[in-house]
């Protein structure tokens, strides 16, 4: 017998817990730097901000820049994280103050990244980017390349004239680099398919029947096989990174509180709704009550702004809506045209919604019979998605055109002496 | 990637079959400074490119041979199959009987029409042998008939039928004196008609190779055999596997994308030229020893001063350094001769290719795109204009044309 003595909880154990959230999240985002410098960032020292400028970088930028962001400077990173943040609608003015050497701002840039960490499942997004993928795959639609920001350009100073031929020779380049991506692409379909009906029955899973690229080459070359173990170790760390991130990122957003509490007031007011994550048993239940209260709060200021920024429309309506009828008529024609294209909108999304929209990478798998009850796209299905997208971006296409025609008749019609020559049409 | 190649005319026909057998000699020679993999790894991507396999082993050229007479296409079949390394195709090959005269309207108006299916299907033919297509080559002589009447025609089908494909055509420039009275007519309607349909126009002048064989290697009785060797020692070398300087573990791919991507990005400016270094006979390459640096400064010297073989270059030419001329009142500087091209892509090929160093090819290339030569509203006048450095009945004929910087390298 006895009385159980219940276990105090340890102090130490609460001070370890933020450098081992910390240390889980690093390990769980590319390029990350160790706990010491988020340390040192939340005071703002100046060893910190070069190394999550460079975090925020990797974080930010699509798949391909990564084996090249070596070739960036720290400068051309700073300019474009700030530039990729503000179109995400970042809201703090102090980070695009921050100067262009990367060498201060540790704390905003940590803000930054809580800011990034709570919009979304950013270590998940990423690791699903970085996913080894042992099949042969494919892109179904292109969302994930239009949503993610363009990899960083290099900066182009505009002088005064510029020089036309010099223009289309950029063009008549990129055209030439177009087509031969088209013809490296209908290679490597054909080269696909050869290999696909060579290693048919190789396979150990029924299902798939046949060998991949990186599968066949697992065969042919055992260094490369060991370089592939090598791969999906270091992204099984990651994973198990990420998880132990999620049990332990509640300590994680205390700390956040306190960095947030240091830096001085900003006047902008806030527009983001942090993601509240499922309230968990216990003691996590607390701090989701608080944020739930912060989130209404929140709510009620954007009605606020909202009914302010209506009463001055109308204002501004009122003031300007006297300038006569052809003002009006012209805005009217205007109503009715955006409702058009609205009225369109609608009926073309009412037509597709019955099929579902097929979306990212799809594992190519050549069979020869139609099974019954067979999960997957067909390629016969996916065609036609794509034909129909071809078709609505060719009508766009067409209207550009013509509207492009419009202007240059206009232009035509400016200097009467000049002659113009249209290109032979092709 | 393959290339189909399009022999058209006599001269086509004998170039098509020299090119091939440099292609393949070369490919196939033993030695060399590379080892084994290497080797069979180059052998494998030039067969890709330029033959297919048949049953019996023995390569076939990706060919289609077209002429408007028996003779010569009987004669490159029978030569091809002799040597027994490689041959064409039994049924690639449309002739006729009764040639085209040298007319070229006789060939574009009345062969061109009357065989359009027959010349198509061959080549769809042929396309449809390769894995994936990386275009066409068409071989084919200015002065003549068929070759430039017939192969304006052949290439106008091929921009409609395949327009994604990428087509060069070969242009052999005629002699000045003259092997064909209405050489002139020809040479200006094929042009005119190729500016329009064709991606690049890969121009050799019969007069340059001419004497290139006489001075440099000094061959006594020149033949057009000998001519057409070295017309194909010089295509070999632009179409043989390469590999660019950053990604040097495999062959490219694609070889008319590399080129015309580099070269003729600009409608207008599709002319090319080559220019190789060395060229000697072969007695005397056991007496030399070259250099990349010496090699290097004698192709950027005949580059800019627009020579177009190793001997008599002018030396004192220098491309124009301090300050640029302002925009739309710059004159011709007659005196400097000085080589205006748009854009130049080097092939090194050879021992130690790594150790050369093109920076000073960099450093021209630069200087040459920022010369300008005319303003921009002038030159938008005309329909298609090309290179006249030719003295004589050509210029009479187009009166308003203007010069048209676009040799390359």
């Amino acid at each position: 017998m006895g009385r159980r003595r219940r276990r105090q909880p340890d102090p130490a154990d609460a001070a370890r817990a933020l450098p081992e959230a910390i240390a889980a999240l690093s390990r769980t985002l590319p390029a990350a730097p160790s706990p010491e410098i988020f340390r040192r960032a939340k005071f703002d020292r100046p060893e910190a901000a070069p190394a999550l400028w460079r975090l925020l970088f990797h974080v930010l930028s699509p798949l391909s820049a990564d084996s090249a962001s070596v070739s960036f400077t720290l400068e051309a990173q700073v300019r474009w994280v700030k530039s990729v943040l503000h179109s995400q609608g970042y809201p703090r003015l102090a980070l695009v103050q921050l100067q262009d050497d990367g060498s201060q701002g540790g704390r905003e840039l940590l803000l930054a990244l809580a800011w990034l960490l709570a919009r979304g499942p950013l270590p998940e997004r990423l690791l699903t980017q970085s996913h080894v993928r042992l099949g042969d795959e494919m892109p179904v639609c292109e969302c994930e390349a239009l949503a993610s920001p363009g990899p960083p350009a290099p900066r182009v100073e505009a002088e005064g004239s510029v020089d036309i031929r010099h223009l289309q020779w950029l063009m008549g380049k990129l055209q030439l680099r177009w087509r031969n991506l088209m013809a490296g692409q209908q290679e490597q379909c054909a080269l696909l398919g050869k290999i696909h009906s060579y290693t048919r029955g190789c396979h150990s899973d029924r299902s798939l029947g046949h060998l991949s690229v990186t599968e066949t080459e697992l065969l042919r070359d055992p260094e490369g096989g060991r370089q592939l173990l090598q791969r999906l170790e270091t992204e099984n760390a990651r994973l198990e990174a990420a998880l132990e991130w999620r049990h332990r990122e509640l300590v994680f957003w205390r700390w956040m509180d306190t960095v947030l509490d240091t830096c001085p007031l900003e006047a902008s007011p806030p527009t983001f709704l942090p993601r509240i994550p499922e309230p968990g048993a216990g003691a996590a239940g607390l701090p989701v009550r608080e944020l739930q209260a912060l989130q209404e709060e929140l709510q009620a200021l954007q009605e606020e702004l909202r009914k302010a920024v209506e009463a001055r429309r109308a204002a501004w309506q009122a003031a300007v809506g006297g300038h006569g009828p052809e003002w009006r008529a012209a805005r009217r024609a205007l109503q009715v045209a955006v409702a058009q294209d609205l009225a369109a909108l609608q009926w073309a999304w009412e037509q597709g919604k019955g099929q579902a929209r097929p979306h990212g990478p799809r594992r190519l798998v050549r069979t020869e019979a139609r099974v019954p009850g067979r999960l997957g796209l067909w390629a016969t299905e996916a065609t036609e998605a794509l034909r129909a997208r071809e078709a609505c971006l060719e009508a766009m296409l067409h209207q550009l055109q013509g509207q492009c025609r419009q202007e240059l008749a206009r232009l035509v019609g400016v200097r009467p002496g000049l002659i113009w020559v249209p290109p032979p049409a092709r | 990637m393959s290339i189909v190649t399009v022999q058209l005319g006599q001269c086509g026909n004998q170039i098509g079959f020299e090119v091939f057998d440099a292609l393949f000699n070369d490919s196939h020679c033993p030695g060399g400074l590379c080892s084994k993999r290497e080797n069979e790894a180059y052998q494998a991507s030039c067969k890709e490119r330029f033959f297919s396999e048949e049953e019996n082993g023995v390569p076939v050229a990706r060919a289609v041979l077209v002429d408007m007479e028996r003779k010569v296409i009987s004669q490159t079949l029978s030569k091809a199959a002799r040597s027994g390394r490689w041959k064409y195709g039994q049924h690639s090959c449309f002739c006729q009987k009764q040639g085209s005269g040298n007319n070229w309207a006789y060939g574009y108006s009345v062969h061109g029409p009357r065989h359009k299916e027959s010349i198509m299907n061959l080549i769809q033919k042929e396309v449809e042998k390769c894995d994936s297509l990386s275009g066409f080559f068409i071989i084919m002589s200015m002065a003549g008939g068929t070759g430039s009447g017939l192969g304006a025609f052949v290439t106008q089908n091929l921009q409609d039928q395949y327009s994604s494909a990428l087509k060069m055509n070969h242009i052999i420039w005629p002699y000045g004196t003259g092997e064909v009275i209405v050489q002139n007519y020809n040479s200006i309607l094929t042009l005119s008609h190729l500016y329009r349909s064709s991606d690049a126009l890969l121009v050799h002048e019969n007069d340059a190779v001419h004497k290139i064989c006489a001075k440099l290697m000094n061959i006594k009785q020149i033949s057009f055999c000998d001519i057409n060797q070295v017309l194909a020692h010089q295509l070999g070398s632009v179409f043989q596997p390469t590999y660019s300087r950053e990604g040097s573990f495999h062959y490219r791919r694609n070889p008319l994308g590399d080129l015309m991507e580099n070269l003729v990005p600009h409608p207008e400016f599709k002319m090319l030229g080559v220019r190789n270094i060395p060229q000697m006979s072969e007695n005397s390459l056991a007496y030399s020893t070259f250099t990349w640096a010496g090699l290097l400064k004698h192709l950027r010297q005949m580059l800019i001063s627009n020579a177009k073989m190793e001997e008599g270059i002018d030396w004192q030419v220098r491309p124009p350094l301090s300050g640029l001329p302002p925009l739309g009142k710059m004159s011709v500087n007659k005196e400097t001769h000085f080589n205006t091209s748009i854009a130049n892509l080097v092939i090194l090929r050879g021992k130690d290719v790594h150790s050369a160093d093109v920076g000073h090819h960099r450093a021209l290339k630069r200087v040459l795109c920022a010369v300008r030569m005319f303003s921009p509203v002038i030159c938008q006048c005309q329909s298609p204009k090309f290179i006249l450095l030719k003295k004589g009945k050509i210029k009479t004929l187009v009166l308003v044309a203007k010069r048209n910087p676009c040799t390359s390298m």
